[in-house]
Formats: structure tokens, C-alpha cells, sequence
């Protein structure tokens, strides 16, 4: 659907670059940048308590089976212990509630048990006075196990086929009947293996009680609101006497939005021993600490007639999950929205293993699906005879045929289209294996990706204060993707005051209410609330002045009266404010009605995944696009590939800040180069363990390993999506690289590879 | 890590000294030591610093080599214009190896001491069998994930890859590691794990490396270190080589060629067949195809590592065609 | 005596700093905990991510693998001591770059790309990508790094 034409002029002169003299859209430096640059951002695990204690985790060496027993008198005897928690020592907690808000059990939670489930899995932890005295302690506790057998994952013989879940089928047509009928098919297996977030700040958190109800959690959190619940819960103490402190985050990714084991045992550390405790989980640790995305396994079938249209899909998915818990990877998501198609089916299986529980990880669902869709259709087009961009338009979705909706806004056509234009694309000879530089085969690539438009309303406080100054209040978090930044443009922009004049501040559960940082929501969120928050304040404002009966600017009997640059109408604001004997203006606005939503239960709304509106409730379909164009150049001889080129183009919508979007669209597509070509957790299937838990051996990309891209902004402010008229940008930069580059591989040298990642072992042998 | 009394060493009869103590670790960069220390396969009772002793981190070149100061850093020696110029292989190696931080840290005596990357050497708690930490326990690798496992040189108890970039050059170019009076050749310094695969290095307890010494050669100026791994950089070899190459006055036919192993096997791999058959043959594509070939004679393949083989062969044949005189097809 | 503890006295960032620990603290640790230090990040404390460079005597070093022990005597510079007053240039082209999203590897990044330019190792974009892969950035701001540095050295020429 296209927007309607007055939002687009409207949208042409607030969409902004560096030139309109907007703050809101323009170029403008993070304003979090110079701290980071000095050092002097002071993460979570950096804050420094007195008579700070040190806990370190010990992990089960076995995959399946029990504690039998736990010798820690070495560990006791060793200098500075204070305390060993083990499954039979450590007390019981209350299970908390689950991101959907539900109670698994009314029974206890213990955070280290004698059953375990998986390898590295938490056995004992213990807390000294310094680290070093913590780690070396911990290397003394012995453990004795019986050990059952274990299955290491999705491909052990073992796994079985696991379980069916009925909500992840889709279905429209009669899809086995056309891809029977059709003139043109391909059936083929692709699958990803597993693959860790690996933030370069690890997890951990330093947990201290004030008193024996109120507990205070420094910790990384992508989500204050859910982490804070589970804390609270587990220990029983109201939610308010929960304060979580969260002000910078090294890297997430999705793995720092929920609160883990390890969480309660530093907390029970710290009310057992009357001492804050941290806890740094090592980095070894966060391979099993918290699960990373899914191994997945997909087997796509394609109908289509000799032209390259398509007929049906076929699609039928699995991911691999814990043994007591449920994670689905839900690879049907780009799969069904991606291309027109009469005839649709998909279903999705889990599959229990012996590994920690799967997580989220950057466009979780969106990323493995593409892979599969993105490599398919790149197949079709070769076995047809058609460039691979032209079967992509061919197929071009002019609506959403799953939910039968119009799309509150698509602009693929334009991302293929200027995309296409810098890369190059008309100048691709279409042989695989014919384009060569010196002893390399060279290989262009295209892929399209997608992500939905979660949004959940938000909560904001901004206050004026008498120097004319701004600030920003809420439990909003930044971790990286510009949060602080934009909304000090936002508050900024409508307050007419510059942005330096605005102080952000974000991530404490003291703070106003915000929905998790994750689905690429947040940002887009947390602007409508505080422009409606900062509107409301100089409404506020302006009340007064023509209102106030001390107010000095009441003679004027004016309707309204200029606000901006530290003053309403000719008066500093510090002065007026003084005048009618108030030191600052304070206004709270949330956004339920904006989105559609009861503002009955604002804790449910914010502390559980389940106060968001779907991506298609006000009869659109929502959605970020994007394409990516990526050359490669393989050795054929190493089976080496080198990523030499990149342009992509996004439809994001109307984009706040586009230096920092811009930022974030390199970093997807740096972490979809690494998916491709690097990333792999390696399972020793005798010991259901993964041996490449450290990043000398589990590769994330280099910097040589990374060439110039270009990203492009092709999106219109879509007001059917958000407030404001953003869409989400954070996920959506790494779905369909990993099949860009894979179809790349296959132009250089003839090989497809449908197993990620694309290792040299793949190619030669 | 297990706590440990600290010392600096007042004079390298000191170091020797404490190299001969029960308990005692000499320690020089410190990315091989406290690496492993913090993985629990080293426990040091006494770590004796030998970083401040003076004079040798020299690197002093004369008409029949080079001799570096055990303490000279790596990246000191990559960019020596000397060892840039007479021994290109060793300068590319060492550019190639780790990541500009530890390459400032960690010294040339120390490199070649480093440890294998086997993760079940490196996890003690998870794989107590390892026959290199605990002999006789058996090898958690064999049988494991073994992508990138030796297949040259291993035995029953050991096929962990030795590491090794400059070992590698050091091989190939005929050096002499120098621990203090005794010489022994490079190749010979390394040892293969046979039965014993504790035993690495040619070395004794009280002796310390000081030196090491590079002959100068016309192989050795026309020499490279081709390394292949996975990512673009800071990563261990998938596969390497250290070629150096003379050739007669006609330009085409070798008269002396060196070849050498990295990332395939347990040792710095010397390849003499291959240079037997090169030798006094003029270059051609066949010639080096068929001498590449017999780079992996008496190869084992352990599991999954079977593309090493393959690899290896291309990267010795790429790294000779590197070497070639300019206008030879 | 193997648990004993030892006096150091350090110079960090021109300043002396006297110290009892033992023996095992890593420069990492004593930074980061003892003096409260912590702009230079752990990031993996085994040598594999780079978020903890520092400078010793000039070159740029892991502080996770060095011991406190073995700096004395020694200056170090940790990002604190960069540009105390105004920014190091390397700092200012960083922030007009965006050469960082969460900025937890940037102080490393920082302190490995002065010594990188110090170095004469940025001469050409692809010296500068292989001279700084010892730096891990997961938030994939590579080629703002890259950008960053081109810039600080080409001004420093």
C-alpha cells in the first residue's frame, strides 16, 4: 500500500539528513560516544560496591544424568571462600512466571539441581573474597555423576523427530497437490547449526540487598521490566523493592533480555552472605550460561511454471530445544510472506536435546528462514534459466498472502532496484564459474530479508527544568543501537531546544515502564513516547504561562505563546519558572491508546511479551525489507571465500537517525558474513559438549575479514507501522546475507551449499 | 588459576637455575603460560620472569645469518629489515601468527614452546584423558572432533596439531635453536609424540633457549610462508607452508629447495621428498603437482580431518608457484 | 611462599600506584579491580578479543595475559590516560565515525589503533584491517573503524 500522499510530503521534509536543521532525523553523534571513548561508560559488572565478594560457577562435565555427589572440602579449605551453594545446600526459591506471564509450577525453583541436562550446565558456585581466590576454589570442587545417555543434537540418530507445534502451521491452497501438478520443482534441505550471540560483554551481574526485602541487580538487560519480575518473583519481594541497573550494554543481541540461573545464585549468594556479590560468567560459561539460536533443519519444495512463477511451497521445519524446555526458532516467518504464491504449506517440529535452551539471537525465526526460502528461489532461478533479481520480482508480493492484508508499507522493489543499480547488477554474467580475477572465481549474490513490526506501547517521563535544560527519563535500554541518542532528538526536536541540551536517561527499573529492547521495537517505540511526553510538557508549559495567576506572561491573553531555545515567549524559562515558584515541569505520558491497547494492566503490558500488538491488528500488514547484493571472491583451490563487496538497501521507514541506522545495518551484515562463512558451535556427539566454546575457536568475523559496505535508505515514513512512522531496523540487516553470500559461492564456482557455514572443508572436498 | 610465588631473573644463569626447579616455570610473554595457567593445564609453584634480563631481545645479522635473541619480540623480528630481506618466509610467518597485541608480547623462544590448540588438551575439567597433560590416560581427541587434528606424525597417543607459524620457516630455512653451549637443529628440536607425548621439545631441565640462528641462503632469500585458515586473520592454520627456493642460472631449473609443514601435523613437517624430486628439475606445472603430491606420504586420517591432506598438497604447490622467477609458466 | 602476597608500585597513566596483591593478578584485574580502572574491558581474559589493550612502554599489549608483577618498572596507559584533557585524535575520529554501537570493545579498539598508527601499520585500508583484526567487535562496526583510522592517520602524517 502506499501511504497516503500527505504523509508523504509530510514525510519529505521531516524524514531529514544532515541538512534540514531537524534533530529529529538528522546525522547527529551519539550522544552516549564521548563516555565510550573515554572509558568512562561504566557498565553493570564495573560498578564497585564495599566488601564486593566474587562468585564463580561450576558446570556439569556430563550431559544427561545426576549429581551424585559433590566433594567441595578442597574448595572449603581454600583461602578467602566464604560460601559453596550447591544442589544440596542451596535454598529454594519461587518459580517466577515465564515471558508470557504464566507460572510453570507453583513449586520451588532451585537454581542448581542434582538432574542435569545438558553439559556445562550450573552445579555449584562458589563466592570468595577476591576473584582470583573464587576461581581457583572452584577449580577444587569435585563432582561425581551417574551418567545417562545423552543426545547432542538435532543430527544424533538419537533426537527422533520431535514433536509437531500445531501453532506454527501455515497453510493456504492445497499446496502438495500443485507442487505435484507443477512444471518446474526443487525439493532441498538446508540447515544451520547452532550459533552464539557472543556479545564481547559478557553476562554476569553484581546483586546486592539492602535489606532483607529490597534487592538491587546491576546487570546487562535488554529488558529491564521482564528481568526485574523474575527477580522479584523469585525471591518474593514486591516488584517496586526490585531495582535493576542497567545503564550501558556491551552487546545483546537478544541474550541479555531475560534473567538466568545464574542470576539467583548470585543473588542468594548476596542475601546468604550479607555481602553484594558479583558474578561474571566467563567467557567458556556463555556458551552454556544461556542458549544461543537454534540448530535448525529445513526441507523447502518449490513448484513453479517454466516461466519461474511460483505454484507452491512446501516448507517443513525443525529446531532443536533443551529437554525441559520449549524454544521454537520459528523458520516459517520470511518463508510465507517473502513471494506470491497460490499455494502454501508450512509446519514446524522441536526436537528435545541435551543442550542448554535455545535462545534468541539477532532476527531469530526471520534469519533461518530466509536461508532457506532465499537459497531455494536463488535454486528455482537457476534450474529455470532466469537471473536470480528477475525471479524475485517475477514472484514479487504486492500483498501479504498469508494474512491477506496490504502491506502498511513494502518498498523491496525499490531496495532490488537501487541495490541493484550500485552494485552492478546488469553487469553479472549469469554463468556460474564465469567470472574470474587472477586465480580467483568470482560470484555475485542477491537476497532479500525481512522482519516484523512488533510494537508494544512505552512509557516516558520529560521534565524542563529551569536552565532550560531537558531530561529524559525512562527504563528504556541502549545497547548500542542508539536509544540515548534519539530520543534526546526526539524531546529535542519537539521542544525546540538543541540536543545537547537534553540529558537521557535510560535502563533502571525506578525509571518509567518500556517494553524489552528486542523485535526491533524499542527505539521506534520509545520516540512516540517521548515525543508525546515532550509535546505534553510544553503544553504544560504554555498552560501555565497563560494560565498561572503568578505567571508573568498572563497578561499577554494570548492562545499560545512561542516555546523553544530555553525560553517561552520572551521570558528564559528558568525565570518564568521561578516566577510562578516552581523549579522544573514534570510530565509522564504513555502510549496504550496510540497503540490500540488497555492501560489496565501496565505490568502485564511491560514485564511479559504479551502487551504488543500483532505485526497486522490495524489491518496492515508491517514489515522492514531489505536486499543485499554481495560479491565474493573463492580460492578454488583453499576453498577459501573472501566477502569483497556489499550494498544493501533497507526499507525501515523513516529513519531518526540515519548515521547510527546506518551502523546497525553494516553490524547485521557483519554478523550475517560471519553466519555464512565462520559460525558454528561444534558438538563432540560422544559428550554432548560444545568444544569451541571460546572465541579463539568459535571465529566471529575480523576486521580483515570485512569489506567497504554500502547501505541505502530506501523506506517512506510508514505511520500505519509506528507512531512516527519508523520501522524496525536492528534484525532486519542480517536476514538474507548468509543466503547472498551462499548464492554468491554458487555463481564463483558451481557448488551450492545448503549446510551453514561455508567452511573450506565444504568447498574442496 | 592455582597462586604462585613470582621472581625476575637476575641473569640467564639464574633462569637456567630455575628452569631446572621442580615447580618452576620460566615465563617470557606470558600468551602460552598464563593461557594455559587460566585453563588449568598449567600450575606453576614459582613463575620466574626472564623478560627483564638484557641483551637478549637482540637481533644481529652477520655474512652467514642471523642470530635472534630468545627474548626478541615477535613483531620486532617480523618487521626487521634484515630478516624482511634474507629470510622473507620467517618475517611472513610471524606477520600471519595471532594478532598484533600478542605478537608485541609474546618472544621468539617462547613461540616456539607454545602449546597445541587441541580443545581436549585445553580442557582438563571436561576431558581428563590426555596424554600430553597426564601421560597414559588415554587421548579424548582420537575418536572426537578432529577437523583440525595432525594427519602427519601422530600416534596412538597423541595427533595434536602442533601450532606453529615460525616453527614452521625455522624448519624449512635449516635453523639452530641455541640453548645456550648446545646447538640442536630445528627439526630435531621437535619432537614427535610417539609414546611420549609430554615430551615436545628437545630440551632439558636447566637448559633455556637464548638464541636462535638462521643460516643465510639463497633458498632462504627467495623464501615465503603461505598460511590458509577459515577467517582472513587471527587464526591458527588450516594448512601452511614455508617454501624457500634457489635456482641455477638458467632461471628455471631448482637448484635447492626447502619445504615445510604448518597446521597439519605434530611437528614443523619437513618435506623431503618433496624437495628430492624437485631438486635439479626445471619448474613446471606437472613437476609441481607431482612433487606436491608426496607432501603427505604416510598421512593418518583421524575422523573428519581428511580435507588437511588435500590442502596441504595445494598450498605447498600454490607457495612454490609464489617463489617462481618471474616469466616461468 | 606460594599464597603470599607482593608489593608492586606502578605507573599507570604518569601516576604511581602502590599495590598488594598476589602474585596471579593479571594487569586486567588490578586495573579493573583494585583501581577501579575500567574502561579497559574483559572481554574473553584469554587472549582472544583484544577488548583489554593497553599500552606497556608504547606498544599495545593484552592486559589480560600480562601479570600485575611483571609491568613494574614498566609505564602502562590504559584509555583513562589517553587524552585526559581533550580528546586523542584517535578518540575524536572514533566518535565522528560512529566506529562503535555498545562500546564495550572500543577502548581496546582505540588503544590498538594508536599503536596501529604509531606503528606505521595504517598505511592502506586492508594494512589497517589486518593490523586490527586482534580487536574483536561483534557489533560489526569494522568499517567505521576502518574510516576512523584513515582519518586520525592521514592527520597524523
Amino acid at each position: 500500500m502506499t501511504p497516503r500522499s500527505d504523509v508523504l510530503t509530510e514525510s519529505r521534509t521531516k524524514r531529514g539528513d544532515a541538512g534540514d536543521g531537524r534533530a529529529l532525523g538528522a546525522r547527529i553523534t551519539r550522544v552516549d560516544g564521548l563516555a565510550k571513548v573515554r572509558g568512562a561508560a561504566t557498565y553493570s559488572l564495573e560498578h564497585r560496591p564495599a566488601d564486593l565478594a566474587h562468585a564463580v560457577l561450576v558446570g556439569s562435565t556430563i550431559a544427561a544424568g545426576r549429581v551424585r555427589r559433590v566433594d567441595q572440602s578442597e574448595a572449603e579449605k581454600a583461602p578467602g571462600v566464604r560460601l559453596i551453594l550447591t544442589p544440596d545446600t542451596i535454598p529454594a526459591l519461587k518459580t517466577a512466571s515465564n515471558w508470557l506471564g504464566e507460572r510453570p509450577s507453583e513449586g520451588p525453583y532451585h537454581a542448581l539441581t542434582h538432574e542435569i541436562g545438558f553439559q556445562g550446565q550450573h552445579v555449584a558456585a562458589v563466592v570468595a573474597d577476591t576473584l582470583e581466590q573464587a576461581v581457583e576454589a572452584a577449580r577444587l570442587v569435585t563432582i561425581e555423576y551417574d551418567v545417562a545417555p545423552a543426545v547432542a543434537d538435532l543430527r544424533d540418530s538419537r533426537a527422533g523427530a520431535g514433536t509437531e507445534v500445531e501453532a506454527m502451521t501455515i497453510a493456504w491452497g492445497d499446496a502438495e497437490a500443485a507442487l505435484e501438478a507443477a512444471p518446474a520443482k526443487i525439493r532441498r534441505e538446508y540447515t544451520t547449526p547452532r550459533e552464539y550471540n557472543v556479545p564481547i560483554e559478557p553476562h554476569g551481574l553484581i546483586a546486592e540487598w539492602q535489606d532483607e526485602d529490597h534487592l538491587t541487580i546491576w546487570e546487562p538487560s535488554q529488558w529491564i521490566a521482564g528481568m526485574a519480575r523474575t527477580y522479584a518473583e523469585w525471591f518474593e519481594i514486591p516488584y517496586e523493592n526490585l531495582r535493576m541497573i542497567s545503564p550501558y550494554i556491551g552487546g545483546g543481541f537478544g541474550s541479555k533480555a531475560l534473567a538466568y540461573s545464574y542470576g539467583a545464585i548470585a543473588a542468594q549468594a548476596a542475601k546468604l552472605l550479607g555481602r553484594p556479590v558479583k558474578l561474571a560468567v566467563t567467557r567458556p560459561q556463555t556458551f552454556t550460561a544461556y542458549g544461543g539460536r537454534a540448530e535448525t533443519r529445513q526441507e523447502i519444495a518449490l513448484g513453479a511454471t517454466l516461466e519461474g512463477k511460483l505454484l507452491a511451497i512446501h516448507h517443513r521445519a525443525a529446531n532443536e530445544t533443551s529437554t525441559t524446555g520449549t524454544w521454537v526458532e520459528r523458520c516459517g516467518g520470511t518463508i510465507a510472506i517473502m513471494y506470491a504464491t497460490p499455494n502454501f504449506s508450512s509446519k514446524h517440529r522441536v526436537v528435545p536435546v541435551n543442550t542448554v535452551l535455545p535462545s534468541a539471537f539477532r532476527a531469530p525465526g526471520e534469519n533461518p528462514s530466509a536461508w532457506g526460502i532465499e537459497s531455494a528461489i536463488d535454486e528455482l532461478a537457476y534450474e529455470i534459466g532466469l537471473d536470480p533479481l528477475a525471479i524475485r520480482l517475477l514472484n514479487y508480493a504486492e500483498h501479504d498472502h498469508q494474512a491477506n492484508l496490504p502491506w502498511s508499507s513494502r518498498q523491496l522493489r525499490e531496495a532490488f532496484a537501487a541495490g541493484a543499480e550500485r552494485f552492478g547488477w546488469s553487469k553479472r554474467s549469469p554463468a556460474p564459474r564465469s567470472m574470474r580475477a587472477g586465480s580467483q572465481l568470482i560470484g555475485w549474490g542477491v537476497a532479500a530479508g525481512t522482519y516484523p513490526m512488533r510494537r508494544t506501547p512505552g512509557q516516558a517521563i520529560v521534565r524542563l527544568l529551569a536552565d532550560g535544560a531537558v531530561e529524559v527519563l525512562s527504563a528504556a535500554i541502549d545497547m548500542g543501537q542508539g536509544t540515548y541518542t534519539i530520543l534526546a532528538q526526539t524531546a529535542a526536536e519537539a521542544l525546540a531546544v538543541p540536543v545537547e541540551r537534553v540529558a537521557v536517561r535510560l535502563g533502571d527499573s525506578s525509571m518509567p515502564w518500556a517494553p524489552v529492547g528486542g523485535g526491533s521495537q524499542l527505539a521506534n517505540l520509545m520516540v512516540g513516547a517521548v515525543h508525546k511526553a515532550a509535546l505534553a510538557a510544553r503544553d504544560e508549559l504554555i498552560g501555565l504561562a497563560l494560565n498561572d495567576p503568578k505567571s508573568p506572561l498572563r497578561h499577554l491573553q494570548a492562545n499560545t505563546l512561542p516555546v523553544g531555545d530555553g525560553r517561552i515567549g520572551d521570558l528564559e524559562i528558568g525565570a518564568f519558572l521561578a516566577a510562578i515558584g516552581r523549579d522544573h515541569i514534570e510530565v509522564l505520558r504513555d502510549t496504550f491508546a496510540e497503540n490500540g491497547k488497555s492501560a489496565d494492566d501496565p505490568f502485564k503490558t511491560y514485564t511479559t511479551i504479551t502487551g504488543g500488538r500483532t505485526t497486522t491488528d490495524n489491518g496492515y500488514s508491517a514489515h522492514s525489507w531489505c536486499a543485499h547484493f554481495i560479491e565474493v571472491r573463492v580460492d578454488e583451490d583453499f576453498g577459501t571465500v573472501r566477502v569483497s563487496r556489499v550494498v544493501s538497501a533497507f526499507d525501515c521507514g523513516r529513519i531518526f537517525n540515519p548515521k547510527l541506522a546506518e551502523s546497525q545495518w553494516k553490524g547485521g551484515i557483519i554478523q550475517g558474513i560471519g553466519q555464512a562463512l565462520l559460525e558454528e558451535g561444534v558438538v563432540d556427539r560422544r559428550h554432548g559438549r560444545v568444544i569451541n566454546n571460546n572465541l579463539g575457536d568459535y571465529l566471529i568475523p575480523t576486521n580483515a575479514d570485512v569489506p567497504d559496505i554500502e547501505v541505502i535508505s530506501v523506506g517512506v515514513p510508514d505511520f500505519h507501522a509506528t507512531m512516527l512512522g519508523g520501522k524496525g531496523v536492528g534484525e532486519v540487516p542480517i536476514v538474507g546475507v548468509a543466503p547472498a553470500i551462499a548464492n554468491a559461492v554458487f555463481h564463483a564456482t558451481g557448488k551450492r551449499i545448503r549446510d551453514l557455514p561455508i567452511t573450506l572443508d565444504k568447498l574442496i572436498g | 588459576m592455582r597462586n604462585f610465588a613470582y621472581r625476575r631473573a637476575g641473569s640467564v644463569d639464574d633462569a637456567r637455575r630455575a628452569a631446572a626447579e621442580a615447580g618452576a616455570m620460566l615465563l617470557a610473554g606470558g600468551t602460552t603460560l598464563l593461557d594455559l595457567a587460566k585453563c588449568g593445564v598449567a600450575a606453576p609453584e614459582t613463575v620466574v620472569d626472564i623478560t627483564h634480563l638484557r641483551g637478549l631481545d637482540t637481533i644481529a645479522h652477520d655474512p652467514s645469518g642471523v642470530t635472534i635473541g630468545a627474548l626478541a619480540k615477535m613483531s620486532a623480528v617480523a618487521t626487521d629489515r634484515g630478516i624482511c630481506a634474507h629470510y622473507p618466509a620467517v618475517s611472513e610467518a610471524l606477520w600471519q601468527a595471532a594478532s598484533a597485541q600478542l605478537r608485541n608480547m609474546a618472544t621468539i623462544g617462547g613461540n616456539l614452546m607454545q602449546r597445541t590448540r587441541c580443545a581436549y588438551f585445553r580442557d582438563p575439567v571436561a576431558f581428563p584423558a590426555c596424554n600430553k597433560r597426564n601421560p597414559g590416560s588415554g587421548c579424548a581427541a582420537i575418536g572426537g572432533v578432529t577437523r583440525n587434528h595432525a594427519v602427519l606424525g601422530t600416534s596412538q597417543s597423541c595427533i595434536a596439531t602442533n601450532p606453529g607459524d615460525l616453527a614452521v620457516a625455522l624448519v624449512a630455512l635449516d635453523a639452530e635453536i641455541v640453548l645456550g653451549e648446545r646447538r640442536v637443529a630445528a627439526d630435531a628440536f621437535f619432537l614427535l609424540p610417539g609414546a611420549t607425548p609430554q615430551r615436545e621439545h628437545a630440551i632439558e631441565p636447566g637448559e633455556i633457549i637464548t638464541a636462535i640462528r638462521i643460516p643465510v641462503s639463497a633458498a632462504a632469500c627467495n623464501s615465503t610462508y603461505l598460511k590458509v585458515r577459515g577467517r582472513q586473520s587471527y587464526e591458527f592454520a588450516a594448512a601452511s607452508a614455508a617454501v624457500g627456493m634457489e635456482f641455477e642460472a638458467d632461471g628455471r631449473t631448482i637448484r635447492d629447495i626447502r619445504v615445510a609443514l604448518g597446521g597439519v601435523a605434530t611437528k614443523p613437517w619437513r618435506v623431503h621428498a618433496v624437495e628430492a624430486v624437485l631438486k635439479g628439475q626445471e619448474l613446471s606445472p606437472e613437476a609441481i603437482d607431482r612433487a606436491a603430491a608426496l607432501a603427505t606420504e604416510g598421512a593418518v586420517i583421524h575422523g573428519d580431518n581428511r580435507t588437511k591432506i588435500s590442502l596441504v598438497q595445494r598450498v605447498v604447490a600454490r607457495a612454490i608457484i609464489n617463489r617462481k622467477p618471474r616469466g616461468i609458466a | 611462599m606460594p599464597n603470599a602476597a607482593i608489593s608492586l608500585r606502578l605507573q599507570i597513566n604518569g601516576h604511581l600506584h602502590d599495590l598488594t596483591v598476589e602474585p596471579r593478578v593479571t594487569l586486567l584485574d588490578a586495573l579493573r579491580e583494585q583501581f577501579g580502572l575500567t574502561g579497559t574491558k574483559k572481554g574473553c581474559d584469554q587472549g582472544q578479543c583484544g577488548a583489554c589493550t593497553v599500552h606497556v612502554d608504547g606498544q599495545r599489549v593484552l592486559a589480560c595475559l600480562t601479570l600485575a608483577a611483571q609491568v613494574e618498572g614498566r609505564t602502562v596507559t590504559t584509555i583513562e590516560g589517553l587524552g585526559e584533557e581533550a580528546l586523542h585524535p584517535v578518540q575524536a575520529a572514533f566518535l565522528e565515525h560512529d566506529a562503535f554501537q555498545c562500546g564495550y570493545c572500543t577502548p581496546g579498539q582505540i588503544m590498538s589503533a594508536v599503536a596501529c598508527i604509531r606503528e606505521g601499520h595504517a598505511g592502506t585500508d586492508d594494512e589497517i584491517r589486518e593490523y586490527m583484526s586482534g580487536n574483536l567487535c561483534r557489533c560489526g562496526a569494522y568499517p567505521n573503524i576502518v574510516a576512523a583510522i584513515r582519518q586520525a592517520a592521514e592527520a597524523s602524517r
